[in-house]
């Protein structure tokens, strides 16, 4: 069972706190929810847009259709009003909209202004409204808003009373508790992809602001002197990213966290990590381009720009979280990646999972082991001359850090040595090329398989095949369509696996790419790499989420 | 300590006569002074002649891409502070590709002390006009000769408020030696802009040449502490060049009172426990 909420104003007008209170109360309630918030590229004015889908099992995808519309201003009612579901209810202010046009109009602006003198909690009027429609207690609310507002709360908490007092009863029975306090989590992919990095031992993050890059670095800002980490906005993305690989190269695990405009001002360095073999982890969240594109909407245009990023030959780690908890997961893993092959490695995400709100199973950091990859200070001692880029089998050399010993450190940008030296040797050239692709091997061993949705043979299917954050839109298509259906969804992109997909295409009657771009990114890398094609393609680059109907409605036409 | 100790026993190719094996053997003898163990000190390079330095000297080395010098040893102070980080190379990679970074940095205050080879031209790249170069200098690149200004590092410096700004020249190694020592010692952004003459590419700004302006700031009873004088200094004529300490302030630095940096250095810090990261965790519970 769904029911969906959408509350849409003007920025400004609150329309992201009144939706982060009302995602807090529901998931105390014990409900699965997924909350979307849509941006104009605006501070004041311009549409903002929540989209709270509460469920009473995961839900990872949002939708076009809303049960409960809250309209704050005029402009969100003619717009949002035709995607009001048959027997929905639309709330919005008196003075909004015309009688008789079927909202419920409530005095919000009136009572904050006369009975609060506070006319910004009209919306929290209209709230409380919507809470007692959905039936959640209005103690769990007045909580969220306890949290929400700190020392600030106590208005806004008359106007959540005012609220309730507005409609006569619930409109909806919510489902029973789901979970108990404890066993899930509420957060967005900004803050999963920050804690990952903090659970990973991240001491060290240097960015330039850019939506939807910025909120890792808040996160991260927002608990820098608890968990001892540096956080320094760079004079551009080009220092960032050589900043942290100093600060790699120094011992501190670092990151860098952009949009795919600063991730173009970082390639060089990028291409700096593979050649000193110093890890360093960035985050990418993508939006629509080209250049500035459409800056506060989402997209999946960056998969082959992060793959193909830098000049020369070098390998990488590449990993695009499906939700929230595999954002985690996938972060720390990067680093420990990262830290043991000494490559770069990607986190790529979108506008859509760094800004959703998700509820997932509680977060466990112990499942990803973080591991000291260094080389231990006694057995460096006991060297002879340390080389930093010692030829290996793995094609990994043992690293140490500078200044922890009486050993040197040297690494270099131009072609090197063992000891790091600047070199003109062509035999040495050919080996030092063949050592640092060497480690794409091992990486290769720790990728997990592409996720099969249902398990078994996919004979006679019809296979929608995705990567990063379309998973929850995916899935719930493929399950609405049913029998003769597949999802098959990747997560860690690069070293590329085949042998799962070479099966995916010898069984499935179709495979169906499903990708937030016009081009289909993901077809042309598994075709350049296995010769195989999507039968079809289902594109997307209006900078909106897909949605199991828009996907529905595309496969079956 | 001595100063051969920091001299690495390997084939300098840069050009016979270059002022690069002179300021060599200045950053030598100015750790010998200061007794700094090699493997304390981090040299940080970008790319050109006198970026290949970190391969010249004996200490930890990170020579990195043309113009991101300062960034990487801003990054590598700040996960280090047990380190003495020294970030060396030319006109064109501090002054033209790393400009922003120059000036970001000394607004940080982090503690480098950055040396900058100034030979007004591009070597490695063949003779361009580097920012230093005067108006009007003639390359093949710029063949009516170069139309923009010189860049003054010094003033801009000393605009910025760097806590220690000085220049040298290569051909005088001891008084070199000595400045870099004073730079190195000092706490924050020091720059040290080392004029030395580039013998193939610049047939302008040649030793004689250098020799006929040079003079020395103490012999000129100049006040380093007062900033005026020092970006009268720094603001010069051209005529004159000034060697010697230009300014010297204090004014606290990157690290100075932040919240992170306290306590063991960044880069040395164990990783967490699971259980260190539970409270984290709770937040979203």
């Amino acid at each position: 069972m769904n029911v969906t909420v959408r509350i849409a104003g003007a920025a400004g007008q609150g329309v992201q706190t009144l939706g982060d209170i009302l995602a807090r109360s529901v998931f105390r309630t014990g409900l699965y929810l997924h909350g979307e918030m849509s941006y104009h590229s605006r501070i004041r004015g311009g549409e903002n847009a929540f989209t709270l889908r509460i469920g009473d099992s995961p839900v990872l995808a949002t939708e076009t259709k809303a049960d409960l519309l809250v309209a704050l201003n005029a402009e969100m009612l003619v717009l949002y009003r035709p995607a009001v579901r048959e027997g929905g209810v639309v709330l919005t202010d008196e003075g909004v909209g015309e009688p008789g046009d079927g909202a419920v109009r409530l005095p919000a602006g009136r009572l904050a202004r006369d009975e609060l003198k506070l006319p910004i909690a009209a919306g929290v009027v209209l709230l409380g409204a919507a809470a007692r429609l959905l039936g959640l207690e209005q103690e769990r609310v007045s909580n969220a808003i306890r949290s929400a507002f700190g020392d600030r709360a106590e208005p806004n908490l008359r106007a959540l009373a005012l609220g309730y007092d507005q409609v006569p009863d619930r409109r909806w029975r919510l489902p029973p508790p789901q979970f108990q306090a404890g066993e899930a989590m509420l957060l967005t992919g900004g803050q999963a992809v920050g804690a990952g990095a903090i659970a990973a031992g991240c001491r060290f993050l240097a960015a330039y602001p850019m939506t939807p890059g910025t909120p890792v670095m808040e996160f991260l800002a927002g608990h820098a002197a608890r968990y001892g980490i540096l956080v320094e906005q760079a004079e551009d993305e080009i220092a960032a990213i050589n900043m942290a690989l100093g600060a790699s190269y120094a011992g501190a695990r670092a990151l860098v966290t952009t949009s795919g405009g600063g991730f173009a001002l970082m390639v060089e360095g990028l291409s700096l990590a593979g050649m000193i073999e110093t890890p360093v982890v960035v985050h990418l969240g993508q939006r629509p381009g080209p250049a500035t594109g459409l800056p506060t909407r989402t997209g999946q245009e960056n998969l082959l720009f992060a793959l193909h990023a830098g000049h020369g030959e070098f390998p990488r780690y590449l990993v695009a979280p499906t939700d929230p908890a595999d954002a985690f997961y996938l972060t720390m893993k990067a680093f420990e990646v990262a830290e043991k092959h000494q490559v770069p490695a990607i986190v790529l995400t979108d506008q859509f999972l760094v800004d959703s709100y998700a509820v997932v199973p509680a977060l466990d950091p112990a499942r990803v082991p973080v591991r000291d990859h260094l080389l231990p200070v006694e057995e460096l001692n006991r060297m002879g001359r340390y080389e930093r880029f010692a030829v290996t089998e793995s094609g990994i050399s043992p690293r140490a850090l500078p200044g922890v010993s009486e050993k040197l450190v040297l690494v270099d940008s131009d072609e090197h040595d063992a000891y790091g030296r600047i070199t003109e040797d062509l035999a040495i050239r050919r080996a030092m090329v063949e050592k640092r692709l060497r480690k794409a091997d091992g990486m290769r061993e720790e990728i997990s398989p592409p996720e099969i949705y249902p398990a078994g043979s996919l004979r006679g299917k019809r296979v929608l095949l995705g990567w990063g954050s379309t998973y929850g839109a995916i899935r719930e298509a493929v399950e609405k369509l049913g029998d003769g259906y597949a999802h098959v969804h990747l997560r860690e992109l690069w070293p590329l696996r085949t042998e799962e997909l070479r099966r995916v295409w010898a069984e499935a009657e179709e495979v169906v790419l499903v990708e937030g771009t016009a081009t289909g990114q993901l077809g042309a890398l598994i075709a350049g790499e296995t010769g195989l094609r999507p039968h079809r393609f289902v594109p997307r680059y209006d900078g909106r989420p897909f949605t199991a109907e828009d996907i529905i409605a595309e496969v079956e036409r | 300590m001595n100063e051969e100790r920091y001299l690495a026993e390997v084939d300098l190719a840069w050009c016979p006569g270059c002022g690069n094996f002179a300021i060599r053997k200045s950053l030598a003898r100015a750790l010998a002074q200061l007794d700094l163990p090699p493997h304390k000190v981090v040299l940080v390079t970008g790319i050109g002649q006198a970026a290949k330095i970190a391969h010249y000297v004996n200490a930890n080395g990170f020579n990195g891409l043309h113009g991101r010098t300062v960034a990487a040893a801003a990054g590598i102070k700040l996960a280090r502070p047990d380190l003495t980080v020294i970030a060396e190379s030319g006109d064109g990679d501090l002054y033209g590709e790393g400009g922003n970074h120059l000036l970001h940095n000394i607004r940080r205050n982090v503690d480098l002390t950055v040396i900058a080879h100034d030979n007004r031209v591009y070597g490695l790249t063949k003779g361009q006009a580097s920012p230093t170069a005067p108006r009007g200098y003639r390359t093949r690149a710029q063949p009516a000769g170069s139309p923009s200004a010189a860049l003054k590092p010094l003033a801009l410096a000393v605009a910025l408020d760097a806590p220690f700004v000085a220049q040298a020249f290569s051909g005088e190694i001891e008084r070199t030696a000595d400045v870099i020592a004073q730079a190195i010692r000092h706490k924050g952004f020091s720059l040290v802009n080392v004029l030395h003459p580039c013998p193939t590419w610049n047939r302008i700004q040649t030793f004689a040449w250098y020799w006929e302006r040079l003079v020395h700031l103490e012999e000129r009873g100049h006040d380093p502490s007062d900033r005026a004088a020092a970006f009268a200094v720094a603001t010069g004529s051209g005529e004159e060049i000034p060697i010697g300490v230009v300014y010297r302030t204090d004014r606290p630095t990157f690290a100075d009172g932040h919240p992170v940096l306290a306590g063991d250095p960044l880069g040395l810090r164990a990783l967490p426990a699971p259980n260190e990261v539970r409270p984290l965790l709770a937040e979203f519970a």
